[in-house]
C-alpha cells in the first residue's frame, strides 16, 4: 500500500502542491492529470524520494519512504519525464549498469536484458550507443530499466513520449497487465485517451491542488461526458475553440 | 601456481568490479573521460588514449630538445666544460614543474563540468537503491584514480627522458636514479596540487554561491584559471633567473607561486638549494596536504549543497529577465547588417559566443596568452625608454595592438569552427539559402565588430596623447588596414554559418596551416611594427606597405574569384578529404 499523507511542497514561498492525500492498493493503476505547472511532477518526484515533502509524508506499507529510502527505492521502478541516459554508453552496457546497481544476479541479468530488448524491438541496436538512440528508442530503454527487477510500484512520468504506435500499444497493455499483477502504478500523462483506458482511478490537479479523485466510470459520469471534456470542465477556463481562431488570426497579421 | 594465483586474482577482481560500488566508480571515470554537463552535444570526444598521449606528449618533447643544452659533444663545442648539472638544470627543472601544473590544471578546468556529479547522474542513479553517501564515495574515488593517472601521464615520459638527458656526461647510474626520483616526486606533487587547487577552487564555489549563481560565474572563473595558468607558463621565462639573482630572504612573491616551492624542494633535496630556496622548499608539502583537505571539505560541502538537491533546484522556476533593446542593435542593423539574413544570424552568432561555455572558453583562453604576451611587450617598452613618448614609439608598444588584433581575429575564426549543438542546425539547414553566399560576409563583420571599435578607440587615444595626432592617425590607419586583411585571408572559402557545422577533420594540410599562423604572427605582429616603428620617423616609409598589402587583398580576391559554384554552398558537414576519388565517369 502507497500512501501520500497531506503531501506539501513549496519552492521557497511559492506552493507546488499542496495538502495532497490519495492512496494506492496493489493492483491499482492510478492515473494523474493536470496541465502543465500543476504539479504533477513535483508529486512524481515526492513519490520517488527525490524531493523531500515541506510537510506530509510518502508512507509505503505503513512506513515513512524517507526513513529508508535504499530499501523503498528497491522496489520502486520509476520512468522520468526526459530520457536523459549516457549517451557514450550501450543500450546493453546502461540495462547492465542499472541492473548490477539494482544487486541482480548477473547471469539472471543478462538474459533479462536480453529477452527484454528482443521484447522491445531494441536488440538489434543494443551494442549501439546511446547517443545514437532516437527518443522513442531511449524511452523504450528506460522502460526496460524500470521493469526488469520486478519492482511493486510503478511511477511513468509521460512514458508515452516518442514512443513508436506499436511501443505505445505495447506499453498500455503492459500497463494493464501490470495492475493485473498486483502492482501499484502511478501513470502521469496528458494523453487523456490513455489514462482513460489504462488507468482504473484519476487525480485531478489544478494548481497543486487535487481537484478531482475517484474512478475512471465515476469522474465521466461528473458531467455525464468523456474524460477529455470532463478533465476541461473541471481544470482549464479556457475557451479553446476561441484561442485556436485567435491563433490563426494572429498568423494572418501583416507586418506594421 | 602462478597463472592459478593470476586467475584467482581476476577472478576476484571480476567479481568486486561487479559491485555497485565498483560499477559506479567505472562509470565515473568514463563519464569523466568521455562527456559530462547535462546536454548530449557532441563535444571534443578525442578518447582516452588519445587525450593520454596528447597530455604526455609536451613533456617527453621538451626533454629531447634539451639534448642540445646537456649534450656533451655541443657543451664542448660550445667552450662550456666542468659545468654543475645540479645546478644548471634550475630553469628547466622550473619548467617541467610549470608544464607539469600547466597542464594538470587545464585538464581539471577541461573537465570541471565532469568532475562533479549532474543532474543526468542524479536522474539516473538516485532513484535506484543506492544511498547518496555510496555515490559522493565513488565519485571520490574516481577523481583520485583521474588525479592520479593525470600526475602519472603528464611526467612520465619527462620522468625518464629528462634524468638521462641531464645524466647524459654522468657516468654513474646512481646520479640518474637519484635525479629521476627526485624530478618525479617535484612535477608529481606540481601535479598533485594544481589539479587539488582547481579542485578547491570549483568546490569552494560550489559551497558558498547558490547554484544558479554558481552556473552563471562558473565560466568567468574558468576563465581566470585559464588566464592564471597562462601566465604560470610565461613566467618560465624569468623566475629562475630571478630565483638565482636573490639573495637573503624569499622575496614575498615567491611565497605566491607554489611553482617556486615545488621547485626549491626539488633543489633542496638535491642539496643545490640556497637559503632563499630552502625557505620556500618549506611550503611544497604542506601546501600540497593543505589544498587536498580543502578540496575535499569543499567537495564534500558542494556536494550536499548542489547534488542532494538538484531535484529542487531544477523544479524551481527562474525569473524572467526582461529583453533590453540596444541602440547599438539598431545602429548595427541600419549601418552594417541590411539582410535579414545578417540581422538574425549576427545575433545567434553573437549571443553564441558570448553564452557558450566551450567557446567562451576558448577565447579566454586566448585573451590570456594576448594579456600576456601585451604584459611583455609593455614591459620591454619601458624597460630601456627614457619617456612616455619613446616607450610608446618603439616596437613593442607599436606591437600591442597588432599582437591583439591578430590573436583576437584568429580566436574568432577558429572557434567559429566548434559547432555548438549540432541537433538544433536544422532550423538553418531548413531556412537558409544554401547558394546565397552570406555567410563569408557576416562571419567578417562578426569578426571586425567583435575586435576593431574597441581596438582602435583605445589605440588612437592612447596615441593621441601619447604622440599626437599623426602618429595616432597612421598607426590606426595601420591596424584597422591590417586587421582588414587579415580577416580577408582567414575567411578564405569560408562557407558555413559558424557553429552550425560539424569539426572539420584532420587533413595533410592542417601541419601547413599551423606553422602559416606562427609565421603570420612574427609576419604580422613583430615585423610590421618593426617596420612602422623606422618608418614613424620618415612617413614616407609607410608606402612602403602598400605593395604588401595590394598583395594581401589580391589573394583572398583571386581565390574567391576562382572558386567553382559549387565550393561556395553552404555546408554543414566537413567531408573528409578522400585519398583515392572515384571519378564515376561513366554516370
Amino acid at each position: 500500500m502507497l500512501e501520500a499523507v497531506h503531501l506539501t511542497k513549496r519552492y521557497a514561498s511559492l506552493p507546488a502542491v499542496q495538502d495532497l492525500s490519495f492512496s494506492m492498493r496493489p493492483g491499482q493503476v492510478l492515473g494523474c492529470l493536470g496541465p502543465n505547472g500543476s504539479g504533477k511532477s513535483t508529486t512524481v518526484k515526492m513519490l520517488t524520494g527525490l524531493l523531500q515533502p515541506t510537510r506530509g509524508v510518502v508512507q509505503f506499507d505503513g512506513h515513512n519512504i524517507q526513513d529508508n529510502l535504499e530499501a523503498y527505492r528497491k522496489h520502486l521502478g520509476y520512468v522520468p519525464e526526459e530520457p536523459n541516459l549516457y549517451p557514450y554508453l550501450t543500450g546493453w552496457e546502461y540495462l547492465e549498469l542499472i541492473g548490477s546497481l539494482r544487486g541482480m544476479a548477473q547471469p539472471n541479468l543478462e538474459a533479462k536484458i536480453n529477452s527484454l530488448l528482443e521484447l522491445f524491438s531494441l536488440h538489434p541496436q543494443r551494442h549501439a550507443s546511446i547517443g545514437s538512440y532516437s527518443k522513442g528508442m531511449r524511452q523504450r530503454i528506460l522502460l526496460i530499466a524500470a521493469i526488469m527487477d520486478d519492482p511493486d510500484i510503478f511511477i511513468f512520468d509521460e512514458p508515452l513520449s516518442g514512443l513508436d504506435v506499436t511501443s505505445a500499444l505495447i506499453f498500455k497493455n503492459l500497463v494493464q497487465a501490470l495492475g493485473q499483477q498486483g502492482k501499484l502504478v502511478f501513470y502521469c500523462s496528458h494523453v487523456l485517451e490513455v489514462v482513460e483506458k489504462v488507468c482504473s482511478d484519476v487525480l485531478i490537479l489544478r494548481k497543486g491542488v487535487v481537484i478531482a479523485q475517484d474512478t475512471v466510470e465515476n469522474i465521466g459520469q461528473i458531467l455525464g461526458q468523456s474524460l477529455e471534456n470532463t478533465f476541461l470542465h473541471l481544470v482549464d477556463d479556457v475557451d479553446t475553440m476561441s484561442v485556436a481562431r485567435d491563433i490563426v488570426t494572429v498568423m494572418k497579421m501583416k507586418g506594421a | 601456481m602462478i597463472t592459478e594465483v593470476m586467475e584467482e586474482i581476476f577472478r576476484r577482481w571480476e567479481e568486486r568490479s561487479q559491485r555497485p560500488f565498483w560499477r559506479m566508480v567505472r562509470l565515473f571515470i568514463a563519464r569523466i573521460f568521455r562527456g559530462g554537463g547535462d546536454s548530449d552535444a557532441e563535444g571534443l570526444d578525442l578518447g582516452i588514449g588519445l587525450v593520454l598521449t596528447l597530455l604526455a606528449m609536451p613533456g617527453g618533447f621538451v626533454s629531447l630538445l634539451l639534448l642540445n643544452k646537456y649534450g656533451t659533444f655541443l657543451q664542448w663545442l660550445r667552450g662550456t666544460t666542468n659545468v654543475d648539472p645540479l645546478l644548471v638544470v634550475l630553469p628547466d627543472e622550473y619548467f617541467f614543474i610549470v608544464l607539469s601544473m600547466t597542464v594538470t590544471g587545464a585538464v581539471a578546468v577541461w573537465r570541471w563540468d565532469a568532475i562533479f556529479p549532474d543532474r543526468r547522474d542524479y536522474m539516473n542513479l538516485v532513484p535506484l537503491p543506492i544511498s547518496t553517501r555510496s555515490i559522493f564515495f565513488a565519485n571520490l574515488v574516481a577523481v583520485l584514480f583521474l588525479v592520479g593517472l593525470v600526475a602519472f601521464d603528464v611526467n612520465a615520459v619527462s620522468s625518464i627522458l629528462f634524468p638521462m638527458v641531464v645524466g647524459a656526461t654522468q657516468s654513474k647510474f646512481l646520479f640518474f636514479a637519484k635525479f629521476a626520483v627526485v624530478h618525479a616526486v617535484g612535477v608529481v606533487l606540481a601535479s598533485i596540487f594544481a589539479f587539488f587547487a582547481v579542485f578547491s577552487v570549483l568546490g569552494l564555489l560550489m559551497a558558498v554561491l547558490p547554484p544558479r549563481a554558481f552556473k552563471r560565474f562558473s565560466a568567468y572563473i574558468r576563465g581566470i584559471v585559464v588566464v592564471y595558468l597562462v601566465a604560470l607558463l610565461c613566467t618560465t621565462v624569468a623566475v629562475p633567473d630571478s630565483l638565482r639573482r636573490t639573495k637573503g630572504p624569499a622575496p614575498s612573491w615567491t611565497f605566491l607561486m607554489p611553482s617556486c616551492w615545488f621547485l626549491a624542494l626539488c633543489q633542496s633535496w638535491r642539496d643545490r638549494a640556497g637559503p632563499v630556496l630552502r625557505e620556500l622548499s618549506r611550503l611544497a608539502v604542506p601546501g600540497v596536504a593543505a589544498v587536498v583537505v580543502v578540496a575535499l571539505c569543499a567537495y564534500a560541502v558542494g556536494y550536499q549543497r548542489h547534488f542532494v538537491r538538484i531535484a529542487e533546484i531544477a523544479d524551481t522556476t527562474s525569473t524572467p529577465s526582461t529583453p533590453r533593446t540596444s541602440r547599438l542593435g539598431v545602429l548595427l542593423d541600419r549601418l552594417m547588417l541590411r539582410t535579414p539574413f545578417q540581422r538574425a544570424c549576427f545575433r545567434f552568432v553573437f549571443r553564441t559566443v558570448f553564452r557558450s561555455e566551450a567557446h567562451r572558453l576558448v577565447l579566454t583562453a586566448i585573451g590570456g596568452l594576448s594579456l600576456v604576451l601585451v604584459a611583455q611587450a609593455l614591459m620591454d617598452a619601458f624597460e630601456s625608454a627614457k619617456s612616455w613618448r619613446q616607450a610608446m614609439l618603439s616596437t613593442d608598444a607599436l606591437s600591442i595592438p597588432f599582437i591583439v588584433c591578430f590573436l583576437g581575429i584568429m580566436s574568432l575564426r577558429f572557434v567559429f569552427e566548434i559547432p555548438v549543438d549540432l541537433r538544433s542546425n536544422w532550423i538553418f539547414q531548413l531556412l537558409l539559402d544554401q547558394d546565397g553566399e552570406e555567410c563569408e560576409p557576416l562571419a567578417r563583420k562578426v569578426i571586425l565588430i567583435l575586435v576593431l571599435p574597441w581596438l582602435l578607440a583605445i589605440t588612437f587615444l592612447v596615441y593621441l596623447y601619447t604622440a599626437g595626432w599623426f602618429v595616432a592617425c597612421l598607426h590606426t590607419l595601420l591596424v584597422a588596414t591590417w586587421a582588414l586583411l587579415l580577416t580577408n585571408i582567414v575567411l578564405i572559402r569560408f562557407r558555413k554559418l559558424p557553429f552550425t557545422c560539424t569539426l572539420p577533420v584532420f587533413k595533410q594540410h592542417s601541419f601547413v596551416t599551423l606553422i602559416s599562423v606562427c609565421f603570420g604572427f612574427l609576419l604580422y605582429a613583430v615585423s610590421t611594427p618593426e617596420f612602422e616603428s623606422s618608418a614613424l620617423n620618415y612617413p614616407l616609409r609607410m608606402i612602403g606597405l602598400v605593395p604588401v598589402a595590394a598583395v594581401a587583398w589580391y589573394i583572398p580576391y583571386h581565390l574567391a574569384k576562382s572558386t567553382i559554384n559549387i565550393e561556395r554552398k553552404l555546408i554543414f558537414e566537413e567531408s573528409p578529404v578522400q585519398t583515392i576519388q572515384a571519378l564515376r565517369l561513366s554516370e
